[in-house]
This record gives structure tokens, sequence and C-alpha cells, in this order.
């Protein structure tokens, strides 16, 4: 009753884009899933988890950061499924990408041609000119943002490894690309892989029916070893030493914390309904690192929504005692988030079937390659997936864990939301590089 | 047989006139929703002039949006309420109010344009808050939006868009260009006594005039009986000034901008304090996010949207740079300068219920504000913008604007309480507010005020987190706010022995 006659014409359209959109529709459903909506969990339908991708049009992939991720990465998605091709690399340096390109040939008989071998900082950007239908993104978190930037604009369907920044500033640019990414129809898988493992989603899938109750309190751990680092070499300057040894640099990493522990505290958010900590104050320190600017521990109290404590705990000191899960507690029992549930008096209530094969070895899961069946899969299958969101919320917690504890102050996620926090050099070229000193950041003092 | 057709009969009557009755409807409401039917009325150029200038009628794809698009919300939500809401209102205008009284150009500005542009109406067409296009500012400001939904609106940032304004683009180039003028000053005043003087701002072209106000004694407060006084107006009490200079006029973009020239700093400046003590002086404002000045003009309006540490930043240059000591003005001393020896509501006679515009009768029978229309900058007269100084009579002192045009920074800390805990202190010379607190005081009125908000003992204070509200970054500007247009500053000089105060070192 409220159209004028240009008015009704223009509505009409809309209602064309609508019926054309509604072909997604159940994708946005999905997506629905992802943005915290609870009591559609009960039916939680992504992913399927299905053996491996269905058949369809080829889809040519072009992998950015060609280190050990990024060659794995690219060797997961050839195997997820048939017609799936990688075509085009690119890395800063030459020597990366050529190991991938070898291994590629090696490995799976995949010639990449030179004319689609990129190197330097601009690769990337080269990379997004060709004919690629997807990105594998496998470089140091520092790049994600504006590399996922990048892609989205170029309208490439995404893989992105986590964390997905290193600062306030950049994972509020990737909640806005996941945003356009959404607009344009694209699909983005992230690897916080315990999402794609049927145990772990199988366990939720209990949780929320009610098996633990409400969630009282979580913890999560991540007390490792540091994973590697490199010595530096005579002739590489401040940058190129800081880029290949990144894992260790707080600007190229985000400092343990949010490049591996990320994981878990995904699992935390993921467990209290898609959640995020209105607050966090935690300490940490460094003991025994060597190499980089990172600390070595950290410790944290993360409060969310009904006071609601989750306590966060990561290390990289070897020789110490291990440990790398999670752990939520309910009114009525608890669980390991990834294939137990136990009742309040500590009997076993809950299981996950395992399969296992003739010499009694486990069956699966088998996460990184799942990830790619399921990315896959949703294109196929024209789902509309978009992980980026929740892994920028699950990123930004760790950082938020990580400034408390460098500064010994409570922060807010609302200071998250708003910090001009931005890491590394203004403008990254090789050569020398005050960073290469940066102290380690003293509690208190800030 | 004639039983059913007996009651058939009136059934398809029925039928036929509903179905009339429905494509009447259809027809009105048709014919009173077109671009012609609103123009009919409203023939002001800020109305049909503007809308073909702007981004909503020439638009990338030739689409063109309709009046309704945007005045009306979109069907479902409440549409025929405010439909019948708008109508009336529009026809009770038409017919009783002259078009000439109507101020369209306040009625542009947010707080009235909240009322007839809809949300649902934006987002009904722009359901994607960030498409491709999006710069990074406006991916912080979206996301920093769809976290305060209730608080903030579209027109927050994009007031502009159905109704072209060509003063509100953003200007990049605000303090950089200084006014053409005659001869650029070398040298500060020089003040030798108790007089009147023009001060001179050295290195620049920009100078002011400073009233001497002799000290004295007054009733510092307003009675119970004063209408619409508020509980922390009283009780009266019996205050002391000395002698000292204040700024004939409110502090102008002209004097403003020379300060912003001479110490702007290139990027935000990442610190929490909002203690002034202890920052040098000479640290300047970042530049700011929209055109400071609101589209209305520089040069001798009063400058507007400064944050009040930028207004005390800007006395402490202007000290360092004069030799004399500028400061805000204590409370005390801004209600003694304004009464300028008046008792009362006003420094003219005046009486806030017959010139309110809160009371029914006064908009129905009209009111004489020929008085407060030439001493006051107020809501009735100012079209919803600052003035120029010109445009008002003095007080007897020879200050303008105490009143109106914009509300003004004082030194002390605001509390409720202030009057009230000074009874039975014994004599009160140049006392001050608590020495702590968290908003200062804020005295006079605004273009924006009635008149029963703009009497000489009303008091207000800063509202720091509503005039950030819609800054996304945090921490927010320390030098501009995003949300606030009607404070400036009037600068006082401290009087000492036989001339102006040196500065403190």
């Amino acid at each position: 009753m409220s159209e004028n006659e240009e008015g009704s014409s223009r509505r009409e359209f809309l209602e064309t884009v609508g019926a054309i959109g509604a072909v997604g529709a159940v994708g946005a459903m999905v997506a629905g899933c992802s943005a915290g909506m609870g009591e559609q969990y009960d039916n939680y339908p992504w992913p399927p988890l299905l053996e491996s991708a269905p058949d369809g049009p080829t889809l040519r992939a072009g992998v950015i950061g060609c280190g050990g991720r990024g060659t794995g990465a690219a060797l997961d998605y050839l195997d997820a499924g048939p017609n799936l091709e990688v075509v085009a690399l690119a890395d800063y340096f030459q020597d990366r990408l050529d190991s991938c390109r070898n291994r590629l040939r090696e490995e799976k008989g995949v010639e990449i041609p030179d004319e689609r071998c990129f190197v330097g900082f601009e690769a990337y950007l080269e990379l997004l000119e060709t004919d690629v239908d997807v990105v594998l993104m496998a470089t140091p978190p520092y790049f994600r943002p504006e590399h996922f930037e990048a892609c989205v604009d170029a309208r490439k369907h995404v893989f992105t490894e986590k964390p997905i920044a290193v600062d306030p500033v950049g994972a509020r640019s990737v909640m806005a690309s996941a945003r356009t990414a959404d607009g344009l129809g694209l699909c983005v898988v992230t690897g916080t892989q315990r999402r794609h493992q049927a145990d772990y989603l199988a366990t939720f899938r209990e949780v929320t029916r009610g098996a633990i109750g409400e969630v009282v309190s979580a913890n999560c751990y991540w007390n490792g070893v540091v994973p590697w680092w490199r010595e530096r070499q005579r002739d590489w300057s401040d940058i190129e030493y800081m880029l290949r040894d990144w894992v260790n640099w707080t600007w190229l990493s985000g400092d343990h914390i949010v490049e591996q522990h990320v994981h878990n505290l995904d699992v935390v958010n993921w467990f209290l309904g898609d959640a995020h900590p209105d607050k966090a104050v935690g300490f940490g320190g460094r003991a025994r690192r060597p190499s980089g600017d990172q600390y070595d521990f950290f410790s944290i109290d993360f409060t969310y929504e009904n006071d609601v404590h989750v306590h966060s705990m990561c290390r990289q000191i070897a020789g110490c005692a291990n440990n790398i899960s999670e752990l939520v507690r309910g009114t009525k029992g608890y669980s390991n988030c990834e294939n137990r549930i136990w009742r309040t008096n500590g009997t076993v209530a809950w299981e996950y079937p395992y399969e296992y094969d003739e010499q009694g070895e486990r069956i699966g899961p088998r996460p990184y390659k799942q990830e790619h069946i399921d990315l896959v899969t949703a294109i196929r299958t024209n789902q509309r997936v978009n992980e980026a969101e929740r892994t920028a919320i699950a990123t930004l917690t760790a950082i938020m864990g990580r400034i408390s504890c460098y500064t010994g102050q409570e922060v807010t996620w609302d200071e998250m939301m708003e910090s001009d926090l931005k890491l590394g050099p203004d403008r990254l070229e090789l050569g020398p590089s005050e960073l290469v000193r940066a102290v380690v950041p003293v509690p208190g003092t800030a | 047989m004639t039983g059913p057709r007996r009651l058939r009969r009136p059934f398809v009557w029925g039928v036929a006139a509903g179905v009339l009755l429905v494509l009447l409807i259809r027809e009105a409401n048709t014919f009173t929703s077109g671009d012609r039917f609103c123009g009919a009325c409203h023939v002001h150029p800020q109305a049909t002039t503007s809308w073909l200038r702007s981004t909503h009628y020439t638009t990338k794809s030739g689409m063109v949006v309709h009046c309704v698009e945007c005045h009306l919300p979109p069907a479902g939500v409440a549409f025929a309420a405010q439909k019948a809401r708008l109508g009336i209102r529009d026809v009770f205008g038409t017919v009783f109010r002259q078009r000439d009284s109507l101020y369209w150009e306040e009625r542009s500005q947010l707080e009235h344009a909240s009322n007839h542009v809809y949300r649902e109406s934006c987002l009904l067409c722009h359901p994607n808050l960030f498409p491709v296009e999006l710069t990074d500012k406006g991916e912080e400001a979206h996301l920093h939006y769809e976290r305060r939904p209730d608080e903030l609106r579209c027109l927050n940032c994009h007031l502009h868009v159905g109704h072209y304004d060509p003063n509100a683009a953003q200007e990049i180039e605000f303090g950089l260009a200084e006014a053409e003028e005659a001869r650029v000053h070398e040298a500060p005043a020089t003040v030798d006594g108790f007089h009147d003087y023009t001060e001179f701002i050295p290195g620049t072209t920009v100078s002011f005039d400073m009233v001497a106000i002799p000290g004295g004694t007054y009733e510092m407060g307003s009675p119970e009986s004063e209408p619409y006084r508020r509980e922390d107006e009283g009780p009266v009490h019996s205050v002391t000034v000395s002698p000292f200079w204040m700024g004939r006029v409110e502090v102008t973009w002209n004097e403003f901008e020379a300060w912003y020239r001479a110490t702007r700093a290139e990027g935000r400046t990442d610190t929490r304090t909002t203690e002034v003590a202890g920052v040098d002086a000479l640290t300047g404002a970042t530049p700011p996010y929209v055109p400071p000045d609101q589209g209305w003009g520089k040069g001798d309006r009063p400058a507007i949207t400064m944050t009040y540490f930028a207004a005390v930043q800007y006395t402490r240059w202007l000290s360092a740079v004069t030799g004399k000591r500028y400061r805000l003005p204590t409370e005390a001393e801004w209600e003694y300068a304004a009464r300028a020896g008046a008792a009362g509501p006003y420094f003219f006679a005046g009486d806030p219920r017959r010139l309110t515009e809160r009371r029914f009768r006064n908009r129905l029978f009209g009111r004489n504000t020929d008085a407060l229309d030439s001493f006051v900058v107020h809501a009735g007269n100012s079209g919803g913008r600052t003035k120029l100084p010109s445009e008002a009579v003095p007080n007897a002192f020879g200050l303008v604007n105490m009143l109106g045009n914009v509300r003004e920074f004082c030194l002390d800390w605001y509390a409720p309480a202030t009057y009230r805990e000074r009874v039975g202190r014994g004599a009160l010379v140049d006392p001050r507010g608590p020495a702590a607190g968290t908003e200062h005081v804020v005295r006079g009125g605004s273009f924006r005020s009635d008149p029963a908000d703009l009497r000489l003992a009303t008091r207000d204070h800063t509202r720091t987190e509503q005039c950030l509200m819609t800054d996304p970054q945090a921490p927010k500007s320390r030098w501009w706010y995003s949300d606030c247009t009607d404070v400036g500053l009037r600068v006082v000089c401290e009087f000492e022995d036989t001339g102006p105060a040196r500065p403190r070192p």
C-alpha cells in the first residue's frame, strides 16, 4: 500500500534481487549460526564433514605464503576432492617459493609455470590478478588483514590460516572485510581446525543439548615448547631476519598467545555460544626464550557475560608439564570439548564413538584436509560459509589477553573495538629496522 | 430461492464497496506520496533544489530516491501511523504558521532531521554496510555504529546525503590558510593601567578586544521565585570579584585558528590523560575529522566544537605568546560580568515565563521578543547556527553574547551543591568551585537555547561522553568534540598591581 509508481518499480527490482539471493538462503542460515544464535546449534548443519568434496567445475587455487604451512595447505587442498588445481604461488622470498614449487612437483606432479610464480611484497597483488578462484593464505599473521581485504576485493574465495591479525586495527579490518565478503557471496574458511573435527562437533552438539547444563566456567591451555626459531645469517637485514624468524616477533606473529593459543580461545568462545570476553586481566613474562621479543608465558582471567570466568594459560618453554586442551564446566557436568562429557561426580556421561581400523588405530579426524573439503563443498553447493568474523573475534580475544599481560592492566572488549594500536613498521621494506631492538614489555610501566 | 439471493446481493455490494475503498486509499496514498505533492508546499530551497543536487537524486545508477522513501518509514514499520503524524503536522504548519517563521536550515540539522528521516528507510536500500568501495575510515565508523545501534543514527555521519550542502564537505585545509588581511602583528599589546585594550597575537594578523571589568560585589545565583530556576542555582549569596579583563566577544575562529596553525600536531597523540597541568602549553591539536565550524563559516564567528582540554590549551598558548595571564573565567567572574550590575533573570527587562517557547500559550498567542532578540542569539532567532558578534547588542559592561550564541566553558569543576556549600563561609572573595570533579562548568545559553535556559544564573556542565559519541577512536580525540556544536569559550586576563599579570612559569 505504500508504493507510488516509481517506488513500486524499485521495490519490485529489490524483490527480484531478493529472489536471486534466496538461492543462497541455506548458506545464509549457516552463516547465521556462526553469528551466535544458540538455539540453532542443536541442528548444527555445518560443516557436513564429507569424506571428499563433491565434483564440480575446476577450482583453481593460488597460494600466498609458501612456507611449510602454505605448502601443506596446498597439498591438503589438492587432496580435498576432484577437479582441484593449484596454479599460482606468491611469497616474499624466492627460496621459500622454490621449495613449495618443488614439493608440489615431486608429490603431486603439479608444475607451476614461471609466469605464475610471484616474488616480493607485491607478489600477492600479482597473484590476485590471475584467474585463480580460491586463495590459500599462509603468510605471517601481520600480513593477513591487508591480504584478506585484497582477496575479498578481488572476489576470491579464501582459506586463511589463523590467527587473522596481530593488533586491534587489523582484527577490525578483517571483521569489516568479512562483511564485505558476505555481500559478495564469497566463502571463507579459517584454520581453526577444531571446528572442522567430527569429535569436537559432536561434543558441541551434546553440550548445546544441555549435557552439562549452563556453562559456569572454562579453562584452556596451550603449554608446549617454542615451535622453531632461526639463527640470524650474516647477509640478512633486520627485516629479513625478523620475517624468516617471524614466529618469535610480536609484530609478525602477535606473540604465541595469538599465534597458537588462539585455537583454544576460539573453542571457548564457541562453547560459550560464540561469545567473546568483556574484559581480561592477566600476567606473563619472559624467562628463557632463544629469539625475538615475545613472552614465554601468559596466564589470563577472562570475564565473559554473566560473570563467567575463563582461565587461559599458555607457555612455550621446553622441559615443563605440557597440556593442550580445553575444559568447560556447567551446572550438570563438564566436558573437554573434544570427545568426552563427565557428570559432576566425575563419572563419564558420554564419549565420542571413534572408529578404528583393523590394526586398532583410531580413524581420523584429519582436520587439515577437512578444512579444504569443507571449503570446496561450500563453494560447489553454493552455501555461503564465512568463518572470518568469528576467527577475528578469537584473534582479538587473544590480543586482548596479550595486551593485559604486557601492560598489567585490565583491558576491555570495548577498548579493543576502538583501540588504534597497530604493530609493525609504517612502511615495510627490506633493510635496517628499530623493531629488531624491541624491548620486552614490562607490566605496570605502561 | 429468494432467500440466498437476497443475502447475496448486499454481500456483492459490500465486496464492491470494499474493493473501491481499497482502490481509493491506494490512489490517495499514491497521490500524497509523490514528489510533486510534497513540493507543492515545500517550496523553500532546502527541499527540492538541494535534493536535486544531492547524491540521492544524482546517483551513479540513475535511480532517483524520492521524498517519502527517506521521510517516511518503509511499509510495515508503522508506515501509516507516521504518514498520518507527518500529514497532520504539515497541514497544521501550512495553515497556522507563517512560512518565513520556519527555520528550514535549523530543521536540516541533526536534532530535527532525526525526527523526519528513518533509519529503517536508510537500511532498506543500504543493507550492506561494508561494500567493497568502503574506505578504512568508513569500515571503522560502521563497526562503531553496529555496536551502538540505539545511540547512533545513520544521520550522525551522513546528514547531507539527501539534501546537498556545499559547506558540508570535509575541509582538509582547516587552519592552514590564513585570512588575507593587512599587517602581521610583531608584538603583543602593551598595557599599562586598568583600561580596555586590544590584544595582538604576534606573528599573525589577528587581534581581539579586552574589556576592563571593575571589581565589585554582587548577588550570585537565583532566588527560588525565579521561573525555570533549577536546584543548583541557589541559594543566592554575596560574592566579591576582583578586577579583571574579559574578552568583548567569544573567542573567534580567527583567534582559535591562529593557535591551531602555530601548534598543530600531525598525528593523534596517544595518551589517555586529561590532566592539564604538566602538559606543554605548546602541545597542539590534531586535525579535526569533520569541518569544526559545521560549514557555517569561520572568521569572526565564535569557535566551536573544541574540547574543554583544547580550550584550556588555547588559553595557555595565548598566555605564552602575549606575556599575559589569560585563562577561562571562573564561574563567579562569568556571572558577575554577565550581570553587569543587573539582578533578575536577564541583564535586560524580561520574564522567562513570557519569553519561553515551552509554554503552549506563548506559542499560541505569540511573545514579545524584541529585547531578547537584540541582546541574545537564541533558538528563536538564530536559524540554528552561530551568528556574527556584530549581530547582538552588548550588555552594560560592553560584553557581547554573554547569554547567547555559544555557551561558554568556565574554569571551575561543576558540582550541583557548589552554592549550598558556601553557606556560612563568610565573605566570599573570588570563590572557586570544588577542588576536583569530573565535568567542568558551562555557562550562558547558545543559538540553540530556549529563553528559559539562557538566564544569567543557569548553570550547566560539560558532557564529555555524549560530546564524543560518534568518535570511533580510542582514546577519543582530546581536541575536537564530534557531537557538540554549541559550546565555545571566552578568555579573561588577570589583573595584578598595575597591569596584566604575567604568565606563571
